[in-house]
């Protein structure tokens, strides 16, 4: 136990006496147990590095459980394929905003990625002669955008389930450190500006511990928890991200926020785009398979932005289905009831629950509901974090990487395909444990901490615990993502996006006046969601300053007062700052990386991006 | 002796009562489970009145408007809300289930809530399962091979996949093996169908090379043996999951090596 | 609170490890129970039909060679079963470890005694001694 802060005027206390702080040193903390994060633990591991996860789930709660249709990989089981066509088609869904250094790794790297996962044991399906089977998916092409693609690897529609689990299991083979419930509530970095490790609670009995580490991973995911009805689950809050920005570090391309087509009416829940895949199709209120007008050629397996926009549309312009005319039907009732039941068992179950539909006889109602987040913590595809510094672009901040949702390499640029995330997280989440195992060396020695690191997360713990105003949290919790949900949605304005900055920056200045209940320090869950708040917050805020700045369509930001995509002016990655006292937005800019990793394949020039 | 009674701080009390909503027509009650570590109080029931015109329609639901509406305090873990996380397993109307799945309207009168039965309550609806966890990873849910691994995937028939189903969609809510008589009296010996289920996911696993070290290790009195069909695990599974039928399967494994 | 204790979780669910045992066990329960549909049956049979006869008959009947047989295989399945039944009910229900040992032993010698007498009996009405 170390004695905590002594010499600073405003020391945090419990009881009148400095909050204990209990110290740990290890080679790599990785914070967060899910797809990216497990694997970066099996991958540190296995190198013989210490490594120690900090989660604050479970690590089968992770949300990567939730993830449905599949992870992409051009193993060409079903009908030739070719990671080239995969990068292609992952270059044009991000809508050239995607660095094709990175992508060219993803995609490279995915079939080794997929055939590791089925040796630890992942149950995928299977085709006749025995092998993984897989499913057309949107935006999946083959021959460059010739045909449709079926490369996208399923365990029937609970592919993220199987895989986390698999990766848990990995993880205790590998007798891998788990600190299991402990909320990671800031980053120590030094006055060189590299970071040295994590400050976290444990929230079973409330100590407070703080983690020394030669790397810090965050693998902490997505904010879908900004907006009002969002796929994610309530755990979705980038705690990540909200650290990087409190660290005085940027987020970049935050503006791009993924729409999912199909969402549950009502309640948000996933519907996979395996669904559409395996020939399903979206209807208006006449009847008409309206996405043969808006995509000609892939319709209802076009990108998801795109077919967001058409729901969008469709809606708009009186078209949607139900009482209200406000969300549109998915339809499966053709399908025969055997693939249903072999393919699609678990979208038909929630349906059943969600939206009380028997999938084999009525259709789903549906609505574009929040689902991924493409912006992040800048990195390159090692994982290591990337700042612009000095004039130049990529400058590595030591000591820190970030993975899966939280981070923006940036393979999936202004819009992600479907079945990237999961190829995403496990291809990275590989990449990052061999730099570590590069780069580090275990056990190494580490210089002390200064002493009074980790003061900075113990204040902002302290002032919410004790925070006596008079609004709840979660009140500015609604507010927030009510704000989101009206001026930051599908289709984006100058008008309302900036009448969205002042709102927004009104609900941040209302969080002053924020009130917690709950005053103890073991689970104290009310505690947890202020603190999940304040992270919140703080990307809307970005989010929806990036939006705001953004003045061109590219993927999922479509701006109708700009309609198109302005490669001219806005080939760039978005980097924003939040300052930390005055809480107000910096931008400024990286550029896209317009060259290959390898010259196996040459850069892919932009052009018209039609499906 | 198995301890029929609870120890005297342990004692469920009434609890308070808190106001309903002004104005709500369409109401429900709820009692919750209470305790606060921090205040050396006995467990105590709390009632609420829940607006339901204001609130979703899953018990899940009710618990947050609870938490958002009248008290922050309330404790309970909830994640995905869509029955795939396995967080908010606990204890409604009697029956161990997911909050975020339980449909409010299919149960009659007040609303009980409670903790999964005989775990360690770490606060309100919050249980420790770390022994329940340390169980799953006792059964090695790994696939182990010897063979050197193929340059691809390895291949595995429709049908050998087939019989993974029902067994790898498991969540680990803990709802089966906490509704089990057997598990309440042996948690520390008998590994409950959860685990079981999981150990039967891998020993048929066609994959799998390791099925007989796997029998090996469940081939005790206690371990698998406890299991005696009382079948509330099959009963209580949100998921629609059999472990009682898993574990007859183990049981049948062990009769083939041995005795047929 | 959580229970805390030095030991890891781990080291507390393997315990002293898998018995490598426990399927005789269940297969003997199975086994008695299957035998003791036909037997139990039997022997209510061959006990009702005993009702109101003399002591004379009674003795004849149950040491008549077929009737013996059936009623010292139901004896032997009813108190094996018994033994292992009754040990499993101790095993959940007992958990101080003398008091469990002290009830498993007599448990055992209960149902051997139970046993033994039983079939004493019957070959003494068989053979007469």
């Amino acid at each position: 136990m170390a004695a905590n802060g002594s010499g600073n005027g405003a020391v945090p206390a419990v009881n009148g006496r400095a909050y204990p702080l209990e110290d740990h040193t290890c080679d790599v903390v990785v914070v967060g147990a899910g797809g990216a994060g497990l694997r970066a633990v099996v991958g540190c591991s296995e190198a013989g590095l210490r490594t120690v996860c900090l989660t604050k789930v479970f690590p089968t709660r992770s949300h990567t459980v939730a993830a449905q249709g599949g992870i992409s990989a051009a193993l060409g089981n079903m009908g030739p394929d070719d990671w080239r066509w995969h990068m292609y088609d992952t270059v044009k869904g991000s809508d050239w905003l995607g660095d094709q250094d990175a992508i060219e790794y993803l995609c490279r790297n995915a079939p080794a990625a997929v055939y590791e996962l089925e040796h630890w044991g992942v149950p995928f399906s299977r085709t006749e002669e025995g092998k993984i089977y897989q499913r057309p998916f949107g935006g999946m092409t083959t021959n460059y955008g010739q045909g449709i693609a079926q490369r996208t690897c399923a365990a029937a529609d609970r592919t993220g389930h199987a895989m986390l689990h698999t990766l848990y299991g990995a993880a205790l083979k590998h007798s891998a450190e788990f600190y299991v419930e402990y909320f990671v509530l800031d980053l120590i970095m030094d006055s060189e500006g590299a970071c040295r490790g994590v400050v976290a609670l444990n929230l079973d009995d409330g100590t407070l511990h703080r983690f020394r580490s030669q790397m810090t991973i965050l693998a902490t995911g997505g904010y879908g928890r900004a907006y009002y009805s969002c796929t994610g689950a309530h755990t979705q809050t980038g705690d990540g991200n909200a650290m990087v920005l409190r660290a005085g570090l940027p987020l970049q391309d935050m503006e791009f926020v993924q729409f999912h087509p199909t969402g549950i009416y009502g309640s948000g829940c996933l519907i996979t785009e395996g669904s559409r895949g395996e020939g399903g199709y979206l209807v208006n209120s006449e009847g008409e398979r309206f996405m043969e007008r808006y995509a000609p050629s892939a319709k209802d397996l076009a990108s998801r932005d795109v077919v967001s926009r058409a729901m969008t549309i469709e809606i708009r312009e009186g078209r949607g289905v139900g009482k209200s005319k406000d969300h549109i039907f998915l339809h499966l009732d053709h399908l025969d009831p055997k693939i249903l039941a072999e393919r699609l068992p678990g979208i038909s179950e929630s349906a059943k629950i969600f939206a009380g539909v028997d999938v084999t006889k009525e259709p789903i109602p549906v609505l574009p509901t929040v689902h991924y987040n493409m912006g992040g913590i800048a990195t390159n595809y090692h994982g290591e974090v990337l700042v612009k510094k000095d004039g130049n672009p990529d400058h590595v901040v030591p000591g820190l990487m970030a993975l899966g949702e939280a981070a923006c390499v940036s393979v999936h640029g202004a819009n992600r395909l479907g079945s990237n995330s999961l190829i995403d997280l496990v291809v990275f989440g590989r990449a990052a444990a061999l730099r570590c195992a590069d780069v580090l060396e275990a056990g190494a020695n580490q210089p002390t901490l200064a002493k009074d690191a980790g003061d900075f997360a113990l204040a902002r713990l302290d002032r919410f615990r004790n925070a006596s105003g008079s609004t709840p949290t979660s009140e500015l919790r609604t507010n927030m993502q009510r704000v989101m949900q009206n001026n930051c949605a599908v289709f984006r304005t100058g008008e309302v996006l900036s009448e969205g900055v002042k709102l927004i920056d009104e609900v941040l200045a209302s969080a002053a006046d924020v009130k917690v209940s709950d005053r103890s320090l073991i689970w104290n869950t009310d505690l947890v969601e202020t603190l999940e708040f304040d992270n919140l917050i703080a990307q809307a805020v970005v989010t929806m300053n990036s939006a705001a700045n953004r003045t061109e369509s590219r993927g999922a930001h479509a701006r109708e007062d700009f309609p198109d995509r302005d490669d001219k002016q806005w080939m760039k990655h978005t980097q924003a700052w939040l300052d930390p006292e005055t809480r107000k937005v910096t931008i400024d800019y990286r550029p896209v990386h317009t060259y290959t990793m390898t010259n196996e394949i040459s850069y892919i020039e932009p052009k018209a991006r039609v499906y | 002796m198995v301890e029929f009674t609870l120890p005297k701080n342990s004692r469920v009390t009434d609890g308070k009562v808190w106001p309903a909503p002004v104005g709500a027509a369409n109401t429900r009650e709820f009692r919750v489970y209470r305790w606060n570590p921090d205040d050396g109080k006995n467990p105590h029931v709390d009632t609420f009145t829940v607006d339901l015109d204001d609130c979703g329609p899953m018990v899940l639901d009710a618990l947050l408007w609870i938490k958002n509406k009248i008290d922050p305090t309330l404790t309970f873990r909830r994640s995905c809300r869509e029955g795939i996380c396995g967080s908010c397993a606990m204890n409604i109307d009697g029956v161990n289930t997911l909050a975020c799945t339980k449909d409010l309207g299919e149960i009659k009168g007040p609303v009980k809530v409670n903790p999964l039965p005989h775990q360690p309550v770490v606060k309100d609806l919050v249980p420790d399962l770390t022994n329940f966890f340390a169980q799953h990873a006792l059964v090695q849910p790994w696939l182990q091979t010897d063979t050197v691994a193929p340059e691809k995937e390895w291949t595995q028939s429709r049908e050998d996949r087939e019989k993974l189903d029902g067994l790898y969609e498991c969540i680990l809510c803990a709802c089966c093996s906490t509704s089990c008589p057997e598990y309440w009296w042996n948690p520390d010996r008998y590994l409950g169908p959860a685990a079981l289920l999981h150990a039967y996911r891998w020993v048929i696993d066609s994959r799998d090379e390791a099925s007989g070290e796997r029998l090996d290790l469940l081939e005790d009195p206690f371990r698998l043996y406890r299991c005696v069909t009382i079948m509330n695990c099959s009963k209580a599974c949100p998921k629609s999951l059999n472990p009682a039928k898993a574990i007859a399967e183990l049981k049948k494994l062990m009769i083939e090596r041995q005795k047929t | 609170m959580k229970v805390t204790s030095i030991r890891t979780p781990l080291a507390k669910v393997r315990g002293l490890g898998s018995a490598k045992s426990g399927t005789e066990h269940w297969w003997e329960m199975r086994l008695t129970a299957i035998a003791l549909v036909p037997l139990t049956f039997a022997a209510v049979v061959i006990v009702i039909s005993l009702i109101g006869r003399n002591h004379a008959a009674v003795a004849q009947i149950l040491g008549s060679p077929l009737v013996a047989i059936i009623m010292l295989l139901f004896i032997y399945s009813t108190t094996l079963h018994m033994r292992l039944g009754l040990q499993s009910v101790i095993e959940d229900y007992v958990h101080g470890k003398a008091m469990k040992t002290a009830l498993l032993i007599a448990n055992t010698f209960l149902t051997i005694v139970l046993w033994l007498a039983c079939t004493y009996a019957i070959l003494k009405l068989s053979f007469g001694v």
